[in-house]
């Protein structure tokens, strides 16, 4: 298979977007670790699906925001797993709340948990890569870097942050072999973005030239084909995968 | 482990992180210079360092960073001063700062990083 032999660690991998990329690498053949922040009874339920159709799968509990957390977590895939060749740095949240009216901490929840968390895991993978040089690296963004919707500061400037992160890191790991990529998702079909579809999806839809709201397996495929050993000549790129939303057509 | 087993071991580690031929890789080679050593390379060479010598190696003990960007007025016109060049002794006493205070302009720090001097600090800290 194409992932055979490959070891993986995806953060935010119990639900939505991670969890289709958690299950798509495994279907693939690679052996995936996911880490979760607090939904036990979905990671435990994610393990036994993935084990039931004979994949190998680690799921571990830890706070994305906390370096000690993300050392830990890329410490066990390596001594679990041997090595780690495909991290990808997919847990985020939204607390989208005009900049006036925002509390600090939902400043700092957005930014911890979505820009930092790239860092703590990006630098907990530099020596285990660079070792072995070899590395597959791919970050979530959104289209949200790139619009400017109302509300939505904190979330756009952290996957904005995460883009321009990609894109350095991609640069200073290149020689190694290790390739640095970024995915920007559209409207998926997740629980992040209940609210905003419940509120508004025929406007949404009326923007999409597809005429679809993505569906998490859009992501995924993305994600596989920056994770494919294949795809070494592209790096500190950003894959939009939004229907066509952003190109700005009538 | 005598200095010849050391060298040995070093060179063979550089051969594996840069790159390079074992016959580029003498004493004298410089890492910038001589074997196209990049900032990256320079934390590659401590982990291989570490996993080869089995020893840990902390950040800057090897390889001090920031040597001529800190506001210590350690440097003054493009060249170090007389402090700058003790701080240097202070903090690489495996390098051979005597040679690089006859021309201590800021550039040249980087001709400080030998394949001698990472022998000599692992000379020291095996002992």
């Amino acid at each position: 298979m194409r992932f055979d032999g490959r070891v993986a660690l995806v953060t935010g991998g119990s639900r939505g977007i991670g969890r289709a990329i958690v299950e798509s690498l495994a279907a693939e053949g690679a052996k995936v670790a996911f880490v979760y922040a607090s939904n036990a009874s979905a990671a435990e339920e994610l393990v036994k699906s993935i084990e039931s159709s004979g994949g190998t799968v680690l799921g571990i509990q830890a706070d994305v925001r906390k370096k000690a957390d993300a050392d830990r977590a890329v410490d066990q895939v390596v001594e679990t797993f041997g090595k780690i060749d495909i991290l990808v740095n997919n847990a985020g949240i939204v607390r989208d709340t005009l900049v006036a009216t925002m509390p600090e901490e939902k400043w700092r929840d957005v930014i911890e948990t979505n820009l930092n968390s790239v860092y703590n895991f990006c630098h907990a993978v530099m020596r285990p890569m660079m070792s072995a040089r070899y590395g597959r690296i791919v970050n979530m963004s959104s289209v949200a870097a790139r619009m400017s919707n109302q509300g939505q500061a904190a979330y756009a400037a952290s996957k904005g942050g995460i883009e321009s992160f990609t894109k350095c890191l991609a640069v200073e790991v290149a020689k190694r072999g290790i390739t640095v990529n970024a995915v920007a998702p559209g409207f998926i079909v997740t629980d992040m973005t209940e609210a905003v579809r419940s509120a508004a999806e025929d406007k949404i839809l009326k923007e999409i030239p597809t005429k679809r709201l993505g569906q998490t397996s859009d992501i995924a495929n993305a994600v596989l084909f920056l994770a494919d050993e294949k795809t070494s000549y592209i790096t500190g790129d950003v894959i939009t995968v939004d229907g066509g939303l952003t190109l700005g057509g009538l | 482990m005598t200095r010849d087993e050391i060298f040995e071991k070093v060179q063979q580690t550089l051969v594996d992180a840069l790159g390079v031929d074992d016959d580029e890789v003498t004493p004298e080679a410089t890492l910038s210079g001589d074997l196209g050593a990049e900032s990256i390379d320079y934390l590659d060479i401590v982990f291989r360092l570490e996993k080869n010598f089995g020893i840990k190696i902390p950040r800057g003990e090897l390889f001090p960073e920031n040597l001529s960007t800190g506001d210590g007025g350690f440097v003054k016109d493009g060249v170090v001063t007389p402090e700058g060049v003790a701080e240097l002794k202070k903090r690489m006493p495996h390098a051979d700062v005597d040679s690089f205070a006859a021309d201590p302009k800021v550039e040249n720090i980087q001709e400080l990083f030998t394949v001698n001097m990472i022998v000599k600090f692992l000379e020291k800290k095996l002992s």
